[in-house]
């Protein structure tokens, strides 16, 4: 008899399934591609190439191209946008080498122990810098020489600083040994905020940026600091008033909080 | 059985003590979270233990279930012995080395970033490197399964595949197909990312890569459930199966729709186009059609049991059913919650319904109702069906086994249906903490509590099945041969399109091509579409 071969047309299983899921795709791609980006209530008609560009995830241009507000000067609206100029990246992180921590550890005996003390731990309402991580220093002094985060001190003495000057400063610091907890504060209960957050408010735990149970790039380490640092930070990142945080961390976490909780949990962090 | 049942055997019980541990993660996970118990305290210890029960659960237990089936099938119904053994046990011992790699990093908190992976999240890369062992073992059994049909093909010439190697090649098949979206993602994406070799990643591309693999792997947890529906079903319970061809069209039906459907799992994605997820959404329907032809065939198979045992009338049959009889009960519950999963699962499919539960508890009770429930319950009986051609061990206690399915079966109602309910309301799903102080919350508490008593009523099953296959007494004389069901109207020659692969490999290779070729260039060729890794668990 004469058999069809596997791939012949006149093999009925060959041809009618691919003919089959032929037509389901081409039908689904009609559907999917024409018919309904065309039925959507901002379709604004540009033709069939433009419809089957948007199905596609590719649309040439977005909107009809008109300004969405009031034409107002770009440098203007990024002015206004604008939050940092440092793009974190996993290399601040990195361990630097003894050179770097030497150079670090002059420029910081001449300009930074006074406020931040002299082995990084502050009696001055000034944060503590002690085991700090590296990348954290580098963004502040740099959000401070950019005019991004606002003190006349800091801004004065970081405009002054090179590149490499930050970084070297970060490496020292970050190898300074932190301050240890004294036996009896190991005894504090730990805020809820700390550790779950309120899911209900969109707070998310401070432990798991902060440490503890987990640490973002990008987060100070908070152990220890200074209670009236930490809640006036967190007071000028609820108002706005500092807003060097990428995408509104901060901001966001701040706002939700109410002065008392603010205040927990400067104290928590400060442990005096 | 010839030569496999070391094999097989070894398979077999490293992927039930798996699961049995596994379990146990699952319901602590169940009840650290419930009212009932004071919370953790720190939720990365709640996701380290879902990374290591959706590990297991998804990647080992399941694959070495279909691996040792696989080599089991091979013998038993080409009437062989496997060619390759010792392949098989590399592909073993790759897949242990895999699992134990993969657990170091996930007990130290290095790898807490789910078995979904979920970049930019970026754990130890020893967890990835094992995930890809795990997946390299494997297919040392998808090459073996395609070397064993040619070879019995070359010895005889024109036969027809035996039904339940039809199922079993097609499920390598699909595997080797579907393994390798996430291979690409692991490999080309974050492995360099892992290695510190890459401060970003392409999230979006990731995802894309992922769901590649991330729907289609659930049809090959499926297959060995399906091959025991078709195979061993009717012949256990006494009866014929109602058609051959239907088992190899849905077979190969599997083979051609699992694959290009996974963009519905983006639907939420804003990096992928409306239009491929509408098209995606339309083969995730098609792929229902080989489940309603199995559950036609398997149903009309029973009804022929249930006449040859003096069943009457249209609906009279089924009080008939062998109903004292485990596998008869084990169907009937696989099929419940297949119909309840499956219902569930079409809501999911549906780019507008999806909206309304997408990232929910629901979705979390559609896929254990589905996996853990249709699927696996039929992975017991497949147990419970080979221990004594492995074991030459006596038959089990009809009432041990049967207490067994009862529990696994309310158990799983137990704990899906209350998730199902929440995820309507909003419930998100992979939440380590709820705050049942909160008047919003308080209401739903007592849902968890229920889910809780599900998962240790799940326990106490695992247990006692382990229990059981532990406890097997040696028989006094050596197990009946194994047979599988034989079809109603034996035909002695099937269609050669439903003998072999080729066309649906074809096909389903160029549908993957199509539906997934745009997204994946668009995505890699983006520019700026990287964003900063975050690595968990290094400092």
């Amino acid at each position: 008899m004469d058999r069809p071969g596997l791939y012949a047309w006149r093999n009925p299983w060959f041809k009618w399934s691919v003919l089959s899921v032929v037509g389901t795709f081409v039908a689904a791609v009609l559907v999917g591609f024409l018919w309904l980006p065309s039925v959507q209530s901002d379709f604004d008609a540009q033709g069939i190439w433009a419809s089957i560009c948007r199905a596609a995830g590719v649309p040439d241009k977005w909107g009809d191209g008109s300004p969405v507000t009031a034409p107002v000067d770009a440098a203007v609206i990024a002015k206004r946008l604008r939050t940092t100029g440092v793009v974190l990246s996993q290399s601040m992180a990195r361990p630097g080498s003894g050179e770097a921590s030497g150079r670090g550890a002059t420029i910081a005996l001449q300009q930074c122990t006074m406020c931040h003390g002299a082995r990084g731990v502050s009696v001055a309402n000034a944060p503590s810098l002690a085991g700090q991580y590296p990348e954290v220093i580098i963004k502040q002094i740099t959000d401070y020489q950019q005019g991004d985060r606002q003190s006349s001190i800091m801004q004065a003495l970081a405009r002054k600083l090179s590149e490499r000057d930050i970084a070297d400063v970060s490496v020292y610091y970050a190898e300074l040994p932190r301050p240890q907890p004294l036996a009896g504060r190991l005894n504090v209960t730990v805020p809820a905020l700390v550790l779950v957050g309120d899911p209900m408010r969109n707070i998310a735990p401070c432990a798991s940026c902060h440490g503890g149970v987990e640490h973002k790039l990008g987060s100070p380490w908070l152990d220890g600091m200074p209670k009236d640092y930490l809640a006036v930070q967190l007071s000028a990142f609820a108002s706005g008033a500092r807003k060097n945080d990428s995408h509104a961390q901060m901001r966001n976490m701040a706002r939700q909080l109410s002065a008392k909780e603010s205040v927990e949990l400067a104290s928590y962090y400060a442990r005096p | 059985m010839f030569l496999a049942k070391k094999l097989v055997l070894a398979h077999f019980w490293v992927a039930f003590i798996a699961f049995a541990a596994a379990m146990v993660l699952g319901a602590w996970q169940m009840f650290v979270r419930s009212p009932l118990s004071s919370w953790v305290g720190n939720p990365e210890h709640y996701y380290r233990s879902v990374t290591a029960h959706g590990t297991v659960m998804a990647y080992v237990f399941p694959t070495l279930v279909a691996m040792g089936f696989g080599y089991a099938i091979t013998e038993l119904a080409l009437k062989r012995p496997l060619l390759g053994l010792r392949w098989a046990w590399v592909g073993f011992w790759l897949v242990i080395a895999g699992t134990v790699m993969a657990s170091v990093p996930m007990a130290m908190g290095r790898a807490s970033v789910l078995y979904t992976f979920y970049p930019p999240l970026i754990a130890s890369p020893l967890y990835y490197l094992g995930v890809v062992l795990v997946v390299v073992g494997s297919w040392f059994w998808v090459a073996l399964m395609v070397i064993n049909l040619r070879a019995w093909k070359k010895d005889n010439p024109g036969a027809s595949v035996p039904l339940a190697m039809f199922g079993n090649v097609a499920a390598a098949y699909l595997w080797a197909w579907t393994s390798i979206g996430a291979a690409v993602e692991i490999l080309v994406l974050i492995l360099p990312a892992a290695l510190g070799l890459t401060d970003t990643i392409n999230a979006g591309l990731s995802r894309v890569l992922f769901s590649w693999t991330l729907h289609a792997i659930v049809y090959f947890w499926l297959m060995p459930t399906y091959i025991a529906f078709y195979t061993i079903v009717p012949r256990a319970i006494g009866g014929r199966l109602y058609s051959d061809t239907m088992g190899r069209v849905a077979f190969v039906l599997f083979l051609v729709f699992s694959m290009p459907i996974g963009i519905h799992h983006l639907f939420a994605d804003p990096q992928v186009g409306s239009g491929f997820k509408f098209v995606h959404a339309v083969f995730t329907a098609m792929v229902s059609v080989p489940t309603f032809l199995t559950v036609f065939t398997i149903v009309a198979s029973c009804e022929i049991a249930s006449r040859l045992r003096g069943g009457k009338g249209p609906l009279g049959w089924v009080k008939a059913l062998p109903w004292h009889n485990p596998m008869m009960l084990a169907v009937t519950f696989s099929f419940v919650m297949l119909g309840f999963g499956g219902a569930g699962g079409l809501i999911n499919m549906s780019y507008q319904l999806n909206e309304t539960v997408h990232n929910t508890q629901w979705v979390t009770g559609h896929f254990h109702l589905i996996f853990a429930g249709a699927i696996v319950i039929m992975y017991f009986m497949v147990a419970y069906e080979l221990w004594p051609q492995l074991t030459q061990c006596a038959a089990f206690s009809t009432r041990l086994v049967k207490t067994q399915l009862w529990l696994w079966f309310v158990g799983m109602m137990v704990l899906t249906g209350p998730w199902h309910w929440v995820g309507l309301l909003g419930m998100p799903r992979r939440m380590a903490y709820f705050d049942y102080s909160h008047p919003a919350i308080q209401p739903q508490a007592w849902t968890v509590v229920a889910s809780t008593v599900g998962g240790f009523v799940l326990l106490v099953s695992a247990f006692l099945f382990v229990y059981i296959l532990a406890s097997a007494r040696r028989a006094d004389k050596p197990a009946e041969p194994f047979t599988f069901s034989v079809a109603v109207h034996a035909s002695s020659t099937v269609p050669r399109a439903l003998n072999g692969f080729a066309i649906w490999v074809a096909l389903m290779v160029s549908l993957t091509v199509v539906n997934y070729g745009f997204p994946i260039a668009q995505l890699a060729m983006l520019k700026d579409a990287s964003v900063p890794v975050i690595p968990v668990g290094a400092r």
